[in-house]
């Protein structure tokens, strides 16, 4: 047989298969609606095919696009969209090389305005996305994400990763649908996700496997509530007894450990948010300092009464100053039973001696820390019991984070402060029962009406407390239900309210969760009722 | 308050043995913290520290390792070492360490190959000095693979002193040499019943190189899908659950490729003539009918055709020198219920029965005719033992005895009693696990030389790659300490290991691997608050 022929009937054989598959009941990238999460403020879209050349260049231009953040990313998103074997041997790449056809895209172009890399709270992560084939006037090349910081290249990054699909016919990487024209950028500026070391530990790899994952669903806070009552796993150098109150030796981290989870989290366009929660979640910081506690059997909240107390407040924050650049820092507050301070008797006497209530303690020992954060150059964040006790105290710099209370955004942004909101009826990733539909249905502004306090709500969060959620099931409980707070945070609100959710986000968070699987992270099917709960049975991951 | 006295109670069995007074020889071993536990280990009580530059030496070593595996694996023992913790500490300098640090790792390799043989020698001796005779660790091995086991058990006795901030090694002078009682530890995964994608299967591979595992035994096709591709009957993976859930023949021969660097074979798997309903989505022709779609057409050529192009096709990327032709669970009633087969029977005067034989030994001819040696499951045995080829390997599933029938037979036998070692029973504690003996009642030293060891079975009907790992592990590793360690070394109570197994889940935690707790019994969540290695 001669070689042109082999050819031919090679070619033949696969159009023979591309009509077969077709006919596969299953989503493919070619089918509307375009596979994207989160959702973008803005874009359209043609119905050409275009190849993507696994040698794709990196072009960078304007005062940032040299960054190492950018060049880092390219070399990750180009492991995730080129991760199946080289089809170097395949039926197409032979034939590619034989008829020397070249692909439709070579080269993905960078533009970045600011050379700054400073990643703070309303960083512009806005970006534009622009898909199509060569031709004369484009000269510049076939893609283009253009950015004002690093942190909007990034965010573009993904959503260019997203457009992209393994064709298994061809196989080689193809996007569907070009020429791609996006314009996005976020409804709102903190979308968080919150884990906890206290309750368990988790290592160092599954920290960064989270924010890895954040940065797929365009999140971009890392609420870290390092230490509760169950332990306290991180090195404090000004009082170094103080992690003894780990679990463990092997449950701990360094400085060090904590400055690259902040590195590691900042490369992703992530802000690490550090809590250290007072005064009533701290028993574990009595275990190397026993004095903290009111007494040996009286042991939360932290000893009010003694200025040691705030000495130690103080030298936490020092330390974490060194180590996390963001300029929220969170002081907890919640959940406090001053019983302990009513029983013991040198407490008791300090309160008499001062005509304090526990109440005012409470409010004194709140308002105290703020002092001590804000002396640090730090925005003290609060849980909303300290809005509702004592609202009018609270520094006006405040930001309150609701959970509780379905409405205290909405009286907190009235008031002044800025608002985060948690809703833990929908937004806490431990409530195993809230399907992904109540947390995508979840509105942070709901019934907040007027522009001005619309502003303050700086955004939403996601908690996964830990109590039972640790390295062997945290990732599966995060997702696929972060991911549908991530689009109600990132997209239009329009896009996100109007239409039946059932068609026009439930196809795309199966493709979402997919994705997260093919790349490694464990996200659960989403169908199930109950959070992380296994497949019902044998099944397509795009019908799970 | 509940709850606190529920903690205390979990954690309490772990304490007690910690506590455990008087240290006996048993005792002294499980405070070593190695899983699976050596052959024979010796150990003093001096600690050393790793350079900063720990360097791998290979002076005097017959292996000059020109494809790198020894090189990777070093640098992946390094790489997880360094995982726990920043080693920020002192670089290199005298000042960390002195006289007690370690420079490296001299590792010689008596065999110059790297062909991945099954049954080859996977022995290893390890020496870590003490610090009078400081600079190398010593390890020595027949093959590559024997030295990657020896880094496994040296990456396990690195720890990260907290203080000094550097990897370091206690109770130096370490002495261990090294070997498997079994040489087939296997473990079973299916990608049928769910698609897994590649980074999660690699991600198996790599956390089964913690445990010492050697075969990973790749169920690939079932009745529900067909996701790989087969270049002589392209039609094949049309039968995949959608266009994207499928591997290339590139993909799989990468996936065999990045197993062999880590000394783990995969055994490839179709499951004829019973669990095979998918192949007919591309290729109707091999169902009995439209409506009667399983087991595969045993009348017509075409369907032994097909077998011959898969097991051409698999001949060129599977190296192992054993392939699974599967033959359980066959459900024959589609073959006399169709006319045109019905017919085909009684004109080779044939029983549904016979049929069943005829296409199994015409399954083995062919994957013989491409160089395998064949793995059947055990109803194959069981119907007509006699009449398999006498190389077959008959894997055991269902029930006890078979493992001691096979043998007296003179057949080979790969153990997985579903009671014990099928990972799908959830509630399978993995004290049951541990306990589950492959040579139970098998006393004939040749019938015992016929079980080539055990694998694990992560059947995929309700796992994908959400719930994969925490399936697995830790249970798994209980297995391959039973396929590993010597019988005399192996706990008699499994609760005497609980202390070191729960130690290797916290490491396989801090390796990212998602394995779950083992207070609960089975595959748990944890259930409060609390430490992992009380968990």
């Amino acid at each position: 047989m001669s070689p042109n022929l082999l050819l031919l009937l090679l070619l033949l054989l696969m159009f023979f298969s591309l009509s077969i598959t077709s006919s596969l009941s299953s989503p493919s990238p070619a089918d509307s609606p375009p596979y994207l999460w989160p959702l973008p403020a803005e874009f359209s879209f043609g119905n050409e095919t275009l190849s993507v050349d696994p040698a794709v260049a990196l072009i960078v231009a304007g005062h940032g696009g040299g960054s190492p953040i950018v060049r880092a990313a390219f070399e990750r998103y180009m492991g995730m969209i080129f991760k199946h074997a080289s089809g170097r041997a395949s039926l197409l790449a032979r034939i590619r090389f034989l008829r020397m056809v070249e692909y439709d895209i070579t080269s993905l172009k960078i533009v970045v305005h600011s050379g700054s890399e400073e990643l703070q709270l309303g960083v512009d992560e806005s970006y534009t996305l622009m898909v199509s084939k060569k031709d004369e006037q484009s000269i510049v090349g076939a893609v283009t994400i253009e950015a004002n910081t690093v942190y909007g290249a990034l965010r573009g990054l993904e959503t260019f990763s997203q457009l992209c699909a393994f064709d298994y016919l061809t196989q080689s990487v193809q996007i569907y649908k070009a020429p791609w024209y996006i314009q996005d950028k976020p409804r709102f500026q903190y979308r968080g996700l919150l884990i906890d070391t206290s309750r368990h530990y988790l290592p160092i790899d599954v920290i960064k496997q989270i924010i890895e994952s954040m940065s797929f669903a365009k999140l971009n806070v890392l609420h870290w509530h390092i230490v509760d009552e169950q332990s306290f796993p991180l090195e404090t150098p000004t009082y170094p007894n103080l992690w003894k109150g780990a679990y463990s030796r092997w449950e701990r981290y360094t400085v060090e450990d904590a400055s690259e989870i902040v590195r590691f989290a900042k490369m992703r366009g992530i802000n690490v948010m550090p809590e250290v929660d007072v005064p009533g979640h701290a028993e574990s910081w009595g275990t190397g300092y026993p004095d903290l506690w009111p007494s040996l059997s009286c042991r939360e909240p932290l000893d009010v009464t003694k200025n040691f107390t705030f000495d130690v407040i103080s030298g936490i924050l020092a330390d974490m100053r060194k180590i996390f650049p963001f300029e929220l820092f969170h002081l907890g507050g919640d959940e406090v039973n001053t019983d302990c301070w009513k029983n013991t008797t040198h407490v008791k006497e300090w309160l008499q001696g001062r005509n304090f209530t526990t109440k005012d303690a409470y409010k004194y020992f709140v308002l105290r820390a703020q002092q001590i954060a804000i002396s640090k150059n730090w925005t003290p964040v609060n849980w909303e019991e300290t809005f509702s006790s004592f609202g009018k105290y609270l520094d006006p710099r405040t930001v309150v984070h609701n959970w509780l209370v379905s409405d205290i955004c909405q009286k907190a942004v009235a008031k002044g402060f800025r608002c985060i909101f948690s809703n833990q009826g929908y937004w806490y990733l431990d409530h195993l029962d809230v399907p992904w539909d109540e947390v995508y249905n979840t509105e942070p502004l709901h019934g907040i009406n007027e522009t001005s306090h619309q502003k303050l709500v700086i955004g939403g969060e996601v908690c996964m407390w830990g109590e039972t959620a640790d390295t062997s099931v945290v990732l599966q409980t995060i997702w696929p239900r972060a991911a549908a707070a991530a689009e109600r945070m990132w997209s239009t609100r329009e896009a996100v309210s109007k239409g039946n959710i059932t068609l026009t986000a439930l196809p795309r968070l199966h493709y979402f969760r997919c994705l997260l699987n093919n790349r490694g992270v464990p996200a659960a099917p989403v169908d199930n009722f109950y959070a992380r709960r296994p497949p019902s049975g044998p099944g397509s991951c795009y019908a799970q | 308050m509940r709850g606190r006295g529920a903690k205390i109670a979990g954690v309490l069995p772990l304490f007690t043995l910690f506590m455990a007074g008087a240290i006996s020889a048993f005792e002294d071993i499980e405070r070593l913290r190695i899983w699976p536990l050596p052959a024979e280990v010796s150990h003093g009580g001096r600690r050393m520290y790793l350079s900063g530059d720990f360097k791998l030496v290979t002076e005097g070593s017959k292996y000059e390792d020109t494809t790198g595996i020894l090189k990777e694996g070093f640098d992946r023992m390094l790489d997880v070492v360094r995982l726990s913790h920043v080693v920020s500490g002192g670089r290199n300098s005298s000042r960390s360490g002195g006289s007690a640090l370690l420079q490296g790792l001299h590792v010689i390799i008596s065999s110059s190959t790297d062909e991945l043989e099954y049954g080859e020698d996977e022995s290893y001796k390890l020496v870590v000095p003490s610090p009078e005779k400081p600079s190398y660790a010593h390890l020595e091995a027949k093959s590559v693979y024997g030295a990657l086991h020896g880094l496994q058990t040296f990456s396990q006795l690195c720890h990260f002193n907290l203080k000094k901030k550097v990897i370091e090694i206690l109770m130096t002078p370490w002495n261990i040499t090294d070997q498997p009682r079994f040489s087939y530890r296997g473990l079973l995964i299916d990608t049928s019943r769910h698609y897994l994608p590649l980074p999660v299967i690699k991600n198996v591979i790599d956390s089964m190189t913690y445990a010492k595992l050697n075969v990973l035994h790749w169920h690939i096709v079932d009745t529900q899908s067909f996701p790989l591709e087969i270049p002589s009957y392209p039609k094949l993976w049309n039968g995949a659950y959608s266009s994207s859930q499928r591997y290339t023949f590139d993909d799989a021969a990468e996936i065999v490729n990045y197993a062999q660097r880590r000394g783990i074979h995969v055994l490839a798997e179709i499951d004829v003539p019973g669990h095979a309903l998918s192949w007919g989505k591309g290729y109707p022709s091999l169902w009995p009918s439209k409506n009667c779609q399983e087991p595969l057409d045993v009348s017509s050529n075409f369907t032994f055709k097909v077998i011959d192009g898969i097991l051409s096709d698999f001949s060129k990327i599977f190296k192992f020198k054993f392939v699974h032709l599967g033959g359980d669970e066959v459900n024959t009633t589609c073959w006399s219920a169709t006319p045109r087969i019905a017919q085909w029977l009684k004109k080779h005067r044939m029983s549904e029965e016979e049929a069943y034989q005829y296409f199994v030994l015409r399954a083995q001819k062919i994957a013989l005719s491409h160089g395998y040696e064949t793995i059947n499951w055990e109803e194959t045995f069981n119907n007509f033992g006699s009449k398999l080829n006498p190389k077959t390997v008959v894997h055991n599933w269902l029930g006890t005895g078979v493992v001691e029938r096979v043998t007296a037979s003179g057949l080979r036998c790969i153990v997985s009693n579903q009671d014990k070692w099928y990972l799908d029973h959830i509630d399978a504690p993995w004290q049951g696990f541990y306990d589950n003996e492959p040579l139970q009642d098998i006393k004939d030293k040749k019938q015992q030389s016929l079980v080539l060891g055990g694998e694990v079975c992560m059947w995929g009907e309700h796992i994908d790659a959400s719930d994969i790992e925490q399936t697995i592990w830790p249970r798994a590793a209980a297995a391959a300490e039973r396929l590993w360690t010597p019988y005399a070394k192996l706990a008699t109570n499994p609760d005497k290991v609980t202390t070191r197994l729960a130690h290797f889940r916290c490491l396989l935690n801090q390796r990212g691997v998602a394995a779950a707790p083992l207070v609960g019994g089975g595959r748990v969540v944890p259930l409060e608050p609390g430490s992992c290695l009380a968990q």
